[in-house]
């Protein structure tokens, strides 16, 4: 049976394994000065992310039309799929999960959508999963039984370099109180099961790298690991370097998307792993 | 708050009082007359601090204490000693304020302890009840040391005890161990070398010592209200902390500064003041006399024209209190707090602050309340327990923020079925840098084990005005130079703020951090504090300075070297 693997653009899978596993990818859009833009196609992360600290007003992110769904599950159909596993960003923190989901019901039973709980590659690594079980015939089900078990042992955790980002968007509840908060100020976040959970703070750069790189090692052996940035790709290389971990598979950097980044803001630096 | 009624003070009374047996009514009697004793006396208390700093007032915090335990029985109906014993206790318990405060709260409760289920207390069950109060008070520091209030606690039970070779009469016991509670507050400098460095006896031992004399004194019939009228050292004389108490009527503050002609009569002229007004104080140092008094507004010059009677007025200092608790009001209202939310199985921080800025600081960190104190406003248990009592979630964790409030805060953990743990912060930097480890949904014990490791991350500079002269650790102040404790160590002393800044981060050897962050205080105009600040950043062009309203009375800055 042919599975078609859909995910969308805060995936964050690096384009060779998407081009490997034939991974269909629908961007997210980026609304930004008035224009909304086709994440990775109208603007690149690098371009978004120099931009996004001299903007006045946050830029908003919206879900892809059920439309771009619903013509990619039908493509992919017309190219001979026989079942769609559609792996979406979590559900509490986006509307791409029910957007997926309206656009399935045209199907019915064929396309099955899949709650990641998790955001970057944190369902990146869900995505591979999938693709990766694709290749070994198993059946849909299964797949998914598989999925779940793999989903339980995603981790992502990051450390923001600056709060006014994620003050702005006002998606944590938990933060709304902290306003007139001392500078320098690094949060830990974790995104968990779909929520976003506060880990501690620091101050300044190097002790909150340092701290990052204490609350990695907690977690333990690792599967896979990808270090996530939002345009600190140098910081991200020496964390990796430093972490000097022993990994079964080699490991991704990554500049997240800026649907995420929006949240973020700059030089933001976290992973994305799968526990062993 | 009430004050307690006078007891009468007659002979006849006393003798009467010395022939009943000591029942729940009589020890009320004597609590009364022990508590008016120790206000009576308290700045005296007041003014037997170790640091020239503006510290937590060890009389005022004794006697809120003392005030709480008396009005949990003011009113009460039962007259077996042990339940009205039990009662003081749990009262000193929820008002005890300092650590002088939460030490006498545990000796009240060993007291009551020894008395459980007895009618009255006759010579042995007093002894006892000394010694279970030692016994208590002993368990309850983590780290006792002499010199201080325990010792005079252990000297009084001893004293107890070996008073009953002589006689089984309670009263004739008390005047026993008072003597000794005497002779053990004067020996405390022998024992503490801080206390010998700094010329003072223990203010907790004398503050206990008050207590006990004034039910000695009670039960003689001698007066308890005659503020003696003793003379402190200028420095005890704190203008600020005035402000807080200011009763009606009583709106300007005046401050005299005065050299006397011919040898001062000091009861006369306490006796001419007091016609005039009240929170009366008279210092002393090298022949000039500072007098302070709250007056009402028709009254303002009267003070001035009598002294100028007595001597030759050097200064003259008048403020309008109410104008400036006007101000204090309006700054209090410009600036909402916002708390941070907490959920049910979270845990939440509970953090002791001193400034309405430093409150918005730990606030914006992810306290979930906020406890008004420091160094000078000791906060009791009760405020503490108050604090997170209704906060929607069973974990609690209180950043003391100063050492003076520690004992305060594991006080409130014990009175709650919540599950707490005090951090032992020792300054507000401490709290600030515990603060930054809170993973509200983590496990408790490791969060408040990963708290408590971040105390030592930073390092603490406290920038102060002397309040009197003196000379500790090497280091010699004269009053009303600037000063600056480092980690809660004096290290140096000058004439000016910004070379009192400059001297501290030298000394702190700061070349392993980043960060310096200045909170300034109530009294420091913003402008001066940025100046300071830029002063500091030219030095060190390495260093990421950072500047904080604060607003923290009596210290211009507190310092956070991370």
């Amino acid at each position: 049976m042919r599975i078609g693997i859909v995910t969308d653009s805060t995936a964050d899978v690096p384009p060779e394994i998407v081009a490997q596993h034939q991974i269909e990818v629908i961007p997210a859009i980026i609304v930004m000065e008035g224009k909304s833009l086709v994440d990775g196609k109208d603007i690149s992360r690098g371009e978004f992310y120099e931009k996004l600290p001299t903007l006045e007003t946050l830029p908003t992110t919206a879900a892809p039309s059920s439309g771009a769904f619903h013509s990619a599950y039908e493509r992919l159909f017309q190219e001979g799929a026989q079942a769609i596993l559609s792996l979406h960003v979590a559900s509490q923190l986006s509307g791409m999960y029910n957007t997926a989901k309206m656009a399935a019901q045209a199907f019915g039973e064929r396309v099955h959508i899949f709650d990641s709980r998790s955001v970057s590659m944190g369902l990146g690594f869900q995505v591979i999963a999938a693709a990766e079980a694709v290749t070994q015939s198993l059946s849909v089900e299964k797949i998914i039984h598989h999925l779940q078990a793999v989903r339980d042992k995603i981790r992502v955790i990051a450390m923001l370099d600056t709060l006014e980002n994620i003050r702005r968007s006002g998606r944590v509840s938990w933060l709304t109180a902290r306003i007139g908060s001392l500078l320098n100020i690094k949060l830990f976040v974790e995104v968990l099961d779909g929520a976003v959970l506060n880990l501690g703070q620091a101050r300044t750069r190097r002790k909150g790298i340092a701290h990052l790189e204490e609350l990695i090692r907690k977690l333990g052996k690792l599967e896979r690991l990808a270090i996530l940035h939002s345009n600190a790709e140098a910081d991200a290389r020496q964390l990796l370097a430093d972490l000097n971990l022993d990994l079964s598979t080699s490991p991704h950097i990554v500049n997240v998307t800026p649907v995420i980044g929006v949240h973020v803001g700059v030089n933001g630096l976290g992973i994305a792993a799968v526990l062993k | 708050m009430t004050t307690p009624p006078q007891p009468e003070g007659s002979p006849e009374f006393a003798e009467k009082i010395r022939q009943q047996p000591i029942d729940g009514l009589a020890l009320k009697n004597l609590t009364s007359a022990a508590l008016t004793w120790l206000r009576t006396n308290h700045e005296i208390v007041n003014a037997l601090n170790v640091f020239p700093v503006p510290d937590g007032d060890t009389g005022t915090n004794m006697v809120l204490t003392m005030q709480s335990a008396y009005d949990e029985i003011e009113n009460t109906p039962k007259f077996r000693v042990g339940e009205v014993a039990n009662d003081l206790a749990q009262g000193a318990l929820m008002g005890a304020r300092g650590n002088s405060g939460v030490i006498l709260s545990q000796l009240w409760r060993g007291f009551a302890r020894a008395l459980d289920g007895q009618d009255v207390i006759n010579g042995q069950t007093l002894a006892n009840a000394f010694a279970t109060a030692r016994d208590t008070a002993y368990k309850g520091v983590v780290r006792p040391v002499e010199g201080t209030i325990l010792t005079v606690a252990k000297d009084i039970a001893a004293a107890a005890k070996a008073a009953l070779a002589i006689t089984s009469d309670p009263f004739e016991i008390l005047e026993i161990v008072v003597e000794a509670a005497d002779a053990s507050v004067e020996y405390t400098p022998e024992l503490l070398d801080v206390l010998k460095d700094a010329g003072v006896v223990d203010a907790g031992g004398k503050g206990l010592f008050f207590i006990l004399e004034g039910m000695l004194r009670f039960s003689k019939g001698m007066s308890l209200d005659t503020a003696v009228a003793t003379v402190q050292p200028l420095s005890a004389i704190k203008l600020e902390g005035a402000m807080q108490t200011v009763e009606p009527g009583q709106d300007y503050e005046v401050v005299i500064d005065f050299r006397p002609d011919k040898p001062l009569v000091l009861e006369k002229y306490f006796g001419a003041l007091e016609e005039m007004g009240t929170s009366i104080q008279i210092g002393e140092g090298d022949g000039m006399y500072r007098m302070h008094i709250h007056v009402p507004t028709e009254k303002r010059y009267e003070p001035i024209d009598y002294t100028m009677t007595v001597g030759t007025i050097t200064k003259v200092h008048m403020e309008n209190l109410l104008a400036q608790i006007g101000d204090i009001e309006r700054d209090r209202q410009t600036q909402p707090l916002k708390l941070a939310p907490v959920e049910p199985g979270q845990i939440a921080v509970v953090s002791i602050s001193p400034g309405q800025g430093i409150a918005n600081v730990f606030a914006s960190l992810g306290a979930a309340a906020i406890v008004e104190g420091g160094q000078t406003m000791n906060p009791s248990t009760q405020d503490i327990l108050h604090a997170f009592e209704n906060l929607p979630t069973d974990k609690i964790i209180i950043l003391p923020n100063n050492k003076n409030i520690i004992l305060a805060a594991r006080a409130a953990t014990e009175v709650t079925v919540k599950q707490t743990a005090v951090i032992p912060s020792r300054s507000v930097p401490q709290g600030l840098s515990a603060l930054l480890r809170l993973v509200p949904d983590g496990d408790f014990d490791a969060v408040v084990q990963d708290m408590t490791s971040a105390l030592d991350d930073v390092q603490t500079g406290e920038i102060t005005t002397a309040t009197r002269s003196v000379e500790i650790d090497g280091v010699s102040v004269e009053e009303g130079e600037i000063i600056v404790l480092h980690n809660g160590k004096l290290i140096l002393s000058s004439d000016d703020l910004q070379d009192a800044c400059l001297g501290f981060l030298e000394k702190a050897d700061i070349e392993d951090y980043e960060l310096i962050t200045l909170f300034y205080g109530v009294d420091l105009p913003k402008t001066e504090a940025f100046r300071v600040a830029d002063v500091i950043r030219e030095k060190y062009p390495d260093h990421e300075i950072e500047v904080q309203y604060g607003g923290q009375p009596h210290y211009q800055f507190i310092i956070s070297i991370e």
